[in-house]
């Protein structure tokens, strides 16, 4: 048993290799990289407004340097014209006045408040602060966690699908039914090269965005719940192979499942949108684990009950389908 | 090696494929199953080969009831030839053999490059990858592959399917060598002039009824008229005739200067599919 299961994950590793997947990854742990050092948390530590102050009489004696001085009223009206996210303080008078372009009325308090904010730097926030991460480690944490459930649930899914419908176009798989092999290494194999690949491509995504020390701390739990994420979205990949004519509709299906999986998921548990039935959305679930193990929160148990039983399920089912894929007409 | 009785099979409750086959393979034998598209010879190729589950009756193969035969030892005892060559287009003949050949015990794997040189496969080919192989080339990759693990039994699906003539001969020679060595092969064919030469028995196969079962030479004869052709020479003019074959007996009962041919009237295997079937050849 044990040398036919490794002749088929050698075979799947050359079948990978070949399909220029490794390729494909690492150009993506490449961009994701570049994306979230170069990009993402610049943009993230930048001020959210520009802030310009009119104070002819010099009345605002602690200003933050985040505020752009301006030389007159309409100096910065011609600001506000070309920055209208811009906020705008008039400190002529004897009150503060706040001159900003109308945008959704609870952004604009918002702006309104910062900019006021910074004309008193030193009072601070009253607020207490709760965690431990400091705002670049969140930022790093909560872009790689959602670059990751993103290659996990897209592009590993097309990678194992890609792979499978190869095979199923060259008729290979009916071969492997009279093979003397038991059958279900033929899953187990592919589900064994993609989740090994999809391993290392978190450690390297952690490592590489979270930061050495904080993601090697982190990655027992995260290489856990990408485990799950993996077997998942490849299970779901070769049940799609199997069942679906060709890649054209495999391409509509991909499409359905990213928008109806993925978009909701995002949207709840990264903002303040939160849907009713979001909670038996199971992608969810499983994405919230994943933020779990970044943020090192615990993950209730029930949860890896439900995912271990998800994952059986899906086996069986997809087991089901390859039997009758080896059965089929030439 | 093969005993079929009262074989059913049902891919739903309305659309019975197979109504109750009865026939048997003897070990060493060469056995034809002919039979038009849709008849039943791919189920039954597949029942036989443990693809498909849930047939009524009886199958046994190696004195083994097909039911219980669903492991690894049943499969290292046959070899299969698809219809389609099916291969791994971005592996080389050779990693493709090396890598079916793994799931067979070693002493029991044959030499991948001794069994593609008896294929009379182009050397030039051997490491470069299947997708630039043509039809024929695979074909002999798919025959090496059935035999790669010498199997007691072989499943043949349109053997010669995709071959040139020459190609064709060198199949038909390679099953014969096979039978020699002992093993038992079934083979599932359109193609009349394969079953003529090839096989020992063959049996027809229409609607999921086995309609005629013998040796191809007795299932002419039996429909035979009995009646010969004779193209002859008599005073410069050339002439035929057709006779009984029994008035040959006694000799050419007409007077003639040269015997130029004699054919018999016997109808070939095709006639004989296309009377016991009911359909010609697609």
């Amino acid at each position: 048993m044990w040398k036919g299961f490794c002749a088929l994950f050698k075979k799947d590793c050359r079948m990978l290799v070949s399909g220029k997947f490794f390729l494909m990854a690492v150009g993506f742990l490449a961009l994701y990289t570049a994306y979230v050092n170069l990009g993402y948390i610049r943009f993230m530590q930048m001020s959210p407004y520009n802030v310009y102050l009119y104070d002819p009489a010099g009345t605002q004696t602690e200003v933050s340097s985040l505020v752009h001085a301006v030389a007159s009223l309409e100096a910065m009206d011609e600001a506000l014209l070309a920055d209208a996210n811009g906020v705008g303080l008039d400190a002529s008078g004897e009150t503060v006045r706040v001159v900003l372009y109308a945008g959704a009325e609870h952004v604009d308090r918002h702006r309104a408040d910062y900019a006021l904010s910074l004309l008193r730097p030193s009072t601070g926030s009253a607020s207490e602060i709760i965690g431990t991460n400091t705002p670049e480690q969140k930022a790093r944490k909560e872009i790689t966690c959602e670059l990751l459930f993103f290659e996990l649930a897209a592009v590993g899914f097309l990678g194992i699908a890609a792979v499978l419908f190869k095979e199923k176009g060259m008729g290979v798989i009916r071969v492997h039914a009279i093979l003397p092999l038991r059958k279900e290494l033929f899953l187990l194999s592919k589900l064994m090269v993609f989740l090994l690949s999809d391993l290392v491509f978190a450690i390297l995504l952690t490592l590489l965005n979270v930061g050495l020390a904080d993601g090697a701390a982190l990655l027992p739990a995260v290489l856990l719940q990408t485990a799950i994420l993996s077997l998942v979205m490849a299970l779901v990949g070769l049940l799609c192979a199997l069942l679906l004519k060709d890649f054209r509709q495999f391409t509509l299906a991909y499409l359905i499942i990213a928008i109806f999986a993925a978009t909701p998921v995002f949207l709840s548990a990264n903002t303040s949108v939160k849907f009713d039935w979001i909670a038996y959305h199971p992608f969810y679930h499983v994405y919230m684990g994943l933020k779990n193990a970044y943020f090192g929160m615990d993950i209730s148990p029930i949860y890896y009950v439900g995912a271990v039983s998800m994952i059986l399920l899906l086996f069986l089912v997809v087991q089901c389908a390859f039997h009758r894929e080896m059965g089929k007409e030439g | 090696m093969i005993e079929v009785k009262n074989l059913t099979f049902f891919y739903s409750k309305d659309k019975q494929a197979l109504h109750g086959l009865d026939f048997t393979v003897e070990d060493g034998e060469i056995f034809g199953f002919l039979g038009p598209n849709g008849s039943g010879k791919s189920t039954t190729q597949k029942i036989l080969t443990g693809i498909l589950k849930g047939h009524g009756g009886k199958v046994s193969l190696f004195g083994q009831d097909i039911s219980a035969a669903h492991g690894p030892e049943f499969f290292q005892k046959i070899g299969v030839l698809f219809e389609f060559p099916y291969l791994y287009a971005n592996l080389s003949a050779v990693d493709n053999l090396n890598y079916f050949a793994s799931f067979y015990p070693k002493e029991q794997r044959r030499d991948v490059g001794e069994l593609l040189e008896t294929l009379e496969f182009k050397p030039d080919f051997l490491k470069k990858p299947v997708s630039s192989y043509s039809k024929g080339m695979r074909q002999r990759v798919s025959m090496a592959r059935a035999l790669v693990s010498n199997p007691r039994l072989l499943f043949l699906d349109e053997p010669t399917s995709g071959l040139d003539p020459s190609g064709a001969v060198l199949f038909r020679r390679i099953i014969e060598q096979e039978r020699k060595k002992g093993t038992t092969i079934f083979v599932t064919t359109h193609n009349m002039m394969d079953a003529d030469l090839l096989c020992d028995r063959v049996a027809f196969i229409s609607n999921g009824n086995l309609v005629a079962l013998d040796t191809p030479k007795r299932l002419k004869e039996k429909n035979s008229n009995h009646r010969v052709v004779i193209d002859y020479l008599y005073q410069g003019q050339r002439e035929t005739k057709t006779i009984e074959a029994q008035e040959l007996e006694a000799g050419i009962p007409f007077a003639h200067d040269e015997i130029v041919s004699i054919h018999s009237q016997e109808p070939t295997l095709e006639d004989m599919f296309i009377q016991y079937t009911g359909r010609g050849l697609s």
